[in-house]
């Protein structure tokens, strides 16, 4: 069974957005929602690097510790996914979570913050695949379709890799290899407890 | 649990500490050219050795949007608070609650009921009076419900969600986030009431030096030790409420308005603030309720019908007593404390 | 713990029978999806909880149980040229999925690609047609909008002549667009047409043609996987073009090639170099002579190439020996060191290959710098090769298709000039009396002469009437496509607009034009669909014609750009001349017609090839182009042997398919497999020295030698006009039948010249020797001048910009006089630091259309300005704080933006993204949009603050170099 992960390769990635819009555009996320982000350290300097980063699906996932409901669970393909229907809005998630991924419609109405919105690694909820009421809560199911999510395949550079978690590797260390330099594959050590050797 | 705690206190200032390491920690000079112009592949910066350097900070960059939460990539910082919200604080509740309810049940079965040693006098003097009483059981309802609601937080998931089903201990769940961040405020408003309504009679003095070398006259059941209106037990737990509950409405209303007063790092800590002064918050409370129930004869009639037996008076509190005798001329009585009659 | 329901079989029965059903296009995948506002069920009861649904009620998405149908477009906003592939249901556009086939993205795309869906069913487009009635905007019909137009135009005409009439034209219109377009003014009577070419890359065209022949980028953005060496000058193609990255970034990896970026900005592509070399902005040409130093005094030039391939490249030593190490640090601040460190990797690193985009060309020398690069690739052999070559970055989908159909002043379609034989050959072509267009001008001398730049528009509505040279001063601004914010000095813009009689706006978006002004009335808005709405053909920057289907019908009432010049030539009178030859359908001249006379004509430049059928079968078969080649396999039946997208030149007619060029120059290659020459456009001779290549030819040239282009005359001393046919012998005689000796091949309607050259394996355009020397232009050795605004007056006595020139593409180019002023004024005291503009990746051009886009929009949410820590410390500014930026024209502007305090700017300098627009010195201008059209992010355009100096040989305003002073706000 497919261990689903990202992997961005910072040494390719442009900060050019793409994920981002790619998300917005596939899953009709609101403004002020970003399932994905690009955050760029040392900007501006030499040795700058962008790294594209959402949910990472994290193995033994924090978020799912925390939650005081239990509105996590893990599928057959190691996606970390959420129950709107579930979530009670605490924000816990956010605290936990090591790469900001968790976002939510209000910033805080009475600690009220709405249901919890994240990457779903294109994969819906736990709604019917496909269906309207998936669609409405989480946006589209790709990984049911056999595709894999839109931010990634539409990357500009091949940067951000999504998929089985040893053939991305796989890509990646190749790469490593063919041009000698490599960064790291970022959030991996904290969300699946290994780094690729580079 | 020493390197736990170590951790939290870490935390605190982790975050404006990883800023100033995240960009002071780029390339080394290895990575420039000969000429010493700089090679920005080479320079690149690696996340392994920039972990190393931030020793467990936050990896934060620049993003274009405006959350500024979304700048910090990867906050290690998470990982400690999960182990806190998961471990620490649920030892730290276990001890505290099922200790002190240990102990309560101990003392109860060593010392039984204090009772008022000289009997009931069958004369009664006002102790509290209905604005007092309605104050501390207006706060008192909202504490525990704020305290069951707050405890399912951190507890109500391993013990309840499986029995309950996760839709039915969502829905309770819901529904206690809300009662507990509604009865927030008049909680709040209570501590404060009875924060400046008590404060004259809870200023430590020499009084409870003697009475807590007495023991408060719970170890001995003969020795009446020396206590105006509130004794040296009772300022504490007046300052328990005071202080703690000041603690709890901050890191709770830090909590209500997630970041806007405050980043990653400081809504950790107020939640961590939260929870383990919000255990402790309930330990201590029902101690009171012991003391003030079945501990204590006569007791529990202060704030029942608010007027006290002489005799219970004069064995707990009798220099109260004098000053009630005397009448609101003399110091240190309060108006309000006196007879109605 | 819950599980996800579906298990993995399902999931792939789900797929299999979406597979297997026989569906419209492809896979069927959101059939089942239903449009919902709010799910019910589970807490949403609970009343005072909303449910946390991700979408919003209104906009698109899946639609219940439509088919969906698959639709192939180009994406608008660079020149990369990357497929969109839309999902359409009921004609709505419900998805996108990424273009894998396609050689150019393979799937990929950046910000606004992966966004270009909310472009066409964004909320805040225009929805139908309105004017300004006493400066409020009024809804008008289409009849009554073309009716009023047409009426007012006309009295212009009558009043001032059809000069005071400018049409502003579009890098976004298809092919057939910018074709109709310029083919519009030509029936109206004026050469004053021009589009954003103008201020993108109008130096760069003039530069490289006149260097070695052809206007555009050598090579592709594929090719350049195969460099060993890479050097940005002037271009920041991971913002501006970031699917180009894909290529280059992987070629840097598999070949580990050396990476350099000359910019004054450490740039997100700078991030990714082996080698940053920052420069002062406007110092391009020292920087170049200064590798060049490098290269002749250690001799790492080639030798070969230079004596073969070259003419006047002594005359470059001569001056290049000014630019010794001392000079070029003192002039550019890059140490010597560093200069010969990338000089000798372009010599010796070869294939060495160089990109730029207007970081070289918007400066008073554009065409000179270009120049400079041409010769520097030129002196290391670095041109005409696989992995090597001039690889220009271009900015919209079909600037360079623009450019190629003359949407321009200088040009009628295809380069072929405004001379008399220019005009007859089109006349010719249109099947319309040469006579006749005559009688369209204003006087028959109007006709040759080039009309005024898009830069400088507002000096033709303001300046005295007896300092421009046509009949009357500019009335009337016909503008379709193209922003108002791109160009210089927007404070006399603005007086311009409303010094205008009549200002027509046809865009998607109401676009500043609309707004900046305090125009009360003769406004119109006219909404016209976008470049998704419209089939047609786009050149990308690699010259490749990629054909895009439409992917919805317009939406609300716009009207394809097609539809809109057809109404108006209807309305003005010569639509039965215009469109004699293509067909039209409810008003919709059809593309495919006027890519077809558009083929007829197009032999100068070898759009004669691509016929529409030929492209649609490329688009049909993407996924069979070799990803660094871009060739097909040549046993494929429909494809077989062309290059991706048949990159002009495509010689000769449809039939012979010839298969592109996807390198120009290149004596590798046989001129039938795409191989070519340097283009003898400058004579045979010159002081008796020869133009043509001494000892090189493409491989299987009959001739081998150099040698000048063809014509029937020459075919004939060969013995090869044998080899025409009957026909084209008829045709080419038909042409000239006083002289068909003098019929060329760039005239020769049955492409029969072009077909024998090829058949004998030479280049019908000649065989020529590209020019370091290039006669003719200012500076035919390019030599230094300081910006205008320079920020080292004590450079200027040295390096002064060209004296003024009364008469410059009709109206004064006081440049020297300004720069004097600035020197005597101590302007650069004042105003101490330099400003430059650029490219953000989430907006493009003036930004209005992706402003418009919510999705966009969000990830640039403010104006900015780029300042380095030590000028912002001096200055009491922090990080995100509102500042105000003050420029040094007469006008005094000023502009309010926050700054972005870092080191990615050097001390003294400072950038703006250009993209901005909407507020106008500190004023927010919503209000002035129509309603509802307000574009969602709006602020300062870096133009209000950007100053006087234009490029002598295309009227390039300069945006890159000039001055200003900032403060805390």
């Amino acid at each position: 069974m497919a261990r689903m992960k990202f992997l961005c390769d910072a040494d390719r990635c442009i900060e050019c957005n793409a994920c981002v819009t790619a998300c917005k555009n596939e899953h009709e996320v609101p403004w002020g929602i970003n399932r994905r982000r690009v955050v760029t350290l040392n900007d501006g300097k030499p040795g700058e690097r962008s790294i594209s980063m959402a949910c990472m699906h994290c193995t033994d996932a924090p978020c799912a510790a925390v939650c005081p409901v239990n509105c996590f669970y893990t599928t057959a393909d190691a996606v970390v996914l959420h129950s709107k229907d579930l979530c009670i809005g605490c924000g816990y998630c956010f605290y936990a979570c090591p790469f900001g991924a968790p976002q939510y419609p209000r910033v805080g109405n009475f600690g009220s913050r709405g249901k919890m919105d994240k990457c779903t690694f294109c994969a819906g909820g736990p709604e019917a695949d496909g269906s309207k009421e998936e669609y409405a809560k989480y946006g589209a199911n790709r990984l049911a379709e056999g595709k894999l999510p839109l931010c990634a395949e539409m990357c500009s550079t091949k940067s951000l890799l999504a998929g089985d978690g040893e053939i991305i590797a796989q890509i990646y260390k190749e790469r490593v290899v063919k041009r000698g330099y490599g960064s790291g594959a970022w959030g991996w050590k904290t969300a699946y407890r290994e780094s690729i050797a580079s | 649990m020493r390197t736990r705690l170590a951790h939290i206190r870490f935390i605190i200032g982790a975050l404006a500490l990883a800023f100033v390491v995240a960009v002071a920690a780029p390339a080394g000079a290895q990575d420039r050219n000969p000429d010493g112009s700089v090679n920005p592949t080479a320079s690149a910066v690696n996340e392994e050795q920039l972990l190393n350097a931030l020793r467990g900070g936050a990896v934060s960059g620049r993003v274009t949007i405006p959350d500024q939460k979304a700048a910090t990539l990867i906050q290690p910082e998470g990982q400690v608070w999960r182990d806190f919200h998961e471990v620490t604080l649920r030892w730290i509740g276990l001890i505290a609650i099922i200790g002190m309810l240990i102990l309560l049940v101990g003392f109860y079965m060593w010392r039984g009921m204090v009772m008022i040693q000289s009997g009931r006098s069958g004369r009664v003097i006002v102790r509290f009076n209905g604005f007092e009483r309605f104050i501390h059981w207006m706060t008192a309802t909202c504490f525990i419900i704020l305290a069951i609601t707050g405890l399912n937080i951190t507890f109500g998931r391993p013990l309840f969600a499986s029995a309950f089903g996760s839709e039915a201990f969502t829905t309770w769940s819901q529904w206690a986030k809300y009662a507990h961040n509604y009865l927030s405020f008049p909680f709040t408003i209570g501590v404060v009431v009875i924060f400046l309504m008590w404060i004259a009679g809870n200023i430590p003095n020499r009084t409870d030096v003697e009475w807590v070398k007495q023991g408060g006259g719970m170890v001995d059941p003969s020795k009446h030790p020396p206590a105006y209106r509130f004794n040296a037990g009772q300022k504490m737990m007046y300052w328990i409420v005071v202080l703690g509950g000041t603690a709890m409405a901050i890191t709770g209303y830090i909590m209500m308005f997630p970041f806007y007063v405050t980043d990653m790092a400081g809504m950790q800590f107020s939640q961590i603030v939260h929870g383990v002064v919000g255990v402790l918050f309930v330990a201590a409370m029902l101690a009171h309720i012991y003391i003030g129930s079945i501990g204590m004869e006569g007791a529990f009639e202060a704030m029942g019908t608010g007027t006290v037996d002489e005799n219970w008076a004069k064995e707990h509190h009798p220099l109260w007593l004098e000053e009630q005798k005397k009448g609101p001329a003399a110091g240190g009585a309060r108006p309000m404390a006196t007879p109605a009659e | 713990m819950l599980i996800k329901r579906t298990e993995r079989q399902s999931r792939r029965a789900n797929l299999a029978t979406a597979l297997t059903q026989p569906s419209g296009g492809g896979l069927d995948r959101r059939t089942f999806l239903r449009r919902s506002g709010l799910a019910a069920g589970g807490l949403a009861t609970l009343g005072a909880l909303p449910l946390g649904s991700v979408r919003k009620a209104a906009a698109a998405g899946p639609i219940p149980g439509a088919q969906t149908t698959i639709r192939k477009n180009i994406c608008t906003h660079c020149s990369v040229g990357c497929t969109v592939v839309a999902e359409v249901q009921n004609g709505v556009w419900t998805g996108q999925e990424p273009g894998w086939d396609s050689p150019l993205n393979r799937g990929s795309h950046c910000a606004k690609g992966a966004a270009t869906r909310e472009i066409v069913h964004g909320d805040r487009r225009l929805r139908y047609p309105m004017k300004l009635v006493n400066g409020q905007w009024t809804r008008i019909s289409w009849d009554t909008a073309i009716n009023e137009i047409g009426d007012k135009l006309n009295a212009i005409r009558e009043k001032s002549g059809p000069d005071s009439v400018y049409w502003l034209g579009s890098a976004k219109f298809t092919n057939e667009g910018s074709y109709l377009n310029r083919k519009f003014a030509a029936y109206w009577g004026t050469n004053n047409v021009d589009h954003q070419a103008r201020i993108c890359h109008s130096t760069t065209v003039a530069g490289v043609a006149n260097t070695w022949g052809y206007g555009a980028m050598t090579n592709s953005y594929n090719d350049i996987r195969n460099a060993k060496t890479i050097v940005f000058l002037g271009s920041n193609a991971a913002e501006a073009h970031p699917v180009s990255l894909q290529h280059i970034l992987e070629g840097k990896e598999l070949n580990r090639a050396n990476f350099v970026v000359m910019d004054p900005r450490m740039t997100r592509t700078g991030a990714h170099a082996t080698e940053y070399v920052r420069i002062r902005p406007g110092t391009d040409i020292p920087v170049i002579w200064g590798m060049l130093h490098h290269i002749f005094k250690n001799e790492w030039e080639d030798k070969d190439f230079i004596r073969q391939r070259v003419y006047g490249m002594d005359d470059v030593r001569k001056e290049v020996e000014k630019w010794t190490p001392e000079e070029v640090e003192r002039v550019t601040g890059v140490p010597g060191a560093q200069l010969k460190r990338v000089a000798e990797m372009l010599a010796k690193q070869r294939p060495a290959t160089m990109i730029w985009a207007m970081g070289q060309t918007q400066h008073t020398v554009g065409t000179a710098t270009v120049r400079a690069s041409c010769t520097l690739l030129l002196a290391t052999g670095n041109v005409g090769f696989s992995g090597t070559g001039a690889n220009i970055f271009r900015g919209h989908t079909n600037v360079q298709g623009a450019t190629d159909l003359g949407l321009d002043i200088v040009t009628l379609p295809l380069y072929y000039g405004l001379v008399e034989g220019a005009w007859r050959h089109w006349s010719r072509v249109w099947e319309t009396d040469f006579e006749w267009f005559r009688s369209r001008f204003a006087d028959p001398k109007m006709m040759n002469t080039a009309g005024i730049p898009s830069t400088r528009w507002f000096d033709a509505t303001l300046l005295p009437k007896d300092q421009v040279a046509q009949k009357d001063n500019l009335k009337a601004m016909f503008v379709m496509g193209h922003g108002g914010n791109t160009v210089t000095r927007i404070p006399e813009a603005v007086k311009g607009i409303e010094a205008l009689d009549l200002l027509v706006v046809a865009d998607p978006v109401p676009t500043t034009w609309a707004a900046v002004s305090d125009r009360k009335n003769d406004t119109y808005l006219l909404p016209v669909a976008t470049s998704y709405e419209t089939a047609g053909s786009r050149t990308a920057s690699n010259r490749s014609l990629q054909w895009g289907e439409q992917i919805v019908k317009p939406i609300f009432e716009s009207k394809d750009d097609l539809e809109v010049m057809y109404l108006l030539a209807k309305k003005l009178g010569f639509a039965d001349r215009m469109f004699k030859n293509i067909k039209v359908e409810n008003n919709l001249p059809v593309a495919e017609d006027i890519l077809r006379e558009i083929n007829r004509g197009g032999f100068s430049t070898g759009y004669c090839g691509q016929s529409p059928e030929r492209l649609k079968a490329h688009m049909k078969n993407q996924a069979k182009f070799d990803l660094v080649t871009l060739r097909a396999p040549k046993d494929d039946p429909e494809v077989g042997g062309d290059y991706y997208g048949l990159p002009w030149p495509c010689w000769g007619k449809p039939e012979i398919k010839h298969p592109g060029t996807p390198i120009l120059y290149n004596t590798t290659l046989h001129v039938k497999e795409g191989g070519g020459t340097f283009r003898a456009r400058f004579g045979v001779e010159r002081n008796g020295v020869s133009l043509l290549a001494d000892g090189v030819y493409s491989v299987g040239s009959e001739i081998r030698d150099g040698y000048p282009e063809f014509n029937l005359g020459v075919l004939k001393k060969l013995g090869w006009d044998k080899d025409l046919t009957a026909e084209e012998l008829a045709t080419i005689q038909r042409i000239n039948s006083a002289n068909p000796d003098a019929v060329s091949w760039a005239i020769d309607l049955s492409g029969g010249i072009q077909r024998v050259c090829l058949e004998h394996g030479v280049m019908h355009y000649g065989n020529a020797k590209a020019r370091a020397n290039a006669f003719g232009l200012p500076d035919p050795v390019p030599v230094h001048r300081e910006p205008i605004y320079s920020p080292r007056p004590e450079l200027v006595a040295k390096y002064p910009t060209l004296p003024d020139v009364k008469a410059q593409f009709r109206v004064p180019n006081l440049g020297f006089t300004v720069q004097k002023q600035n020197v005597d004024k101590g302007i650069a005291k004042e105003f101490p630091i330099i400003l430059t503009s650029g490219r953000l990746v989430e907006y493009e051009g003036g930004g209005e259309e992706t402003r418009s886009n919510k999705w966009l929009a969000e990830l640039q949410q403010d104006a900015f300005i780029e300042i380095n820590p030590a000028d912002a410390t001096a200055r009491g500014i922090t990080d995100g704080a509102w500042v105000w930026v003050f420029g040094p024209a007469d006008t005094r502007p000023k502009a309010r933006v926050k700054a972005l305090v870092t080191e990615r700017v050097g001390r003294g300098v400072a950038w703006m993204p250009f993209h901005f627009g909407g507020w106008f010195q500190g004023v927010d201008q919503r209000s002035k949009y129509p309603k509802g059209s307000d574009p969602v992010v709006l602020g300062e355009s870096v133009n209000t603050l950007t100053t006087y100096g234009f490029d002598p040989v295309t009227g390039m305003q300069e945006p890159k170099a000039t001055l200003c002073q900032i403060r805390a706000a």
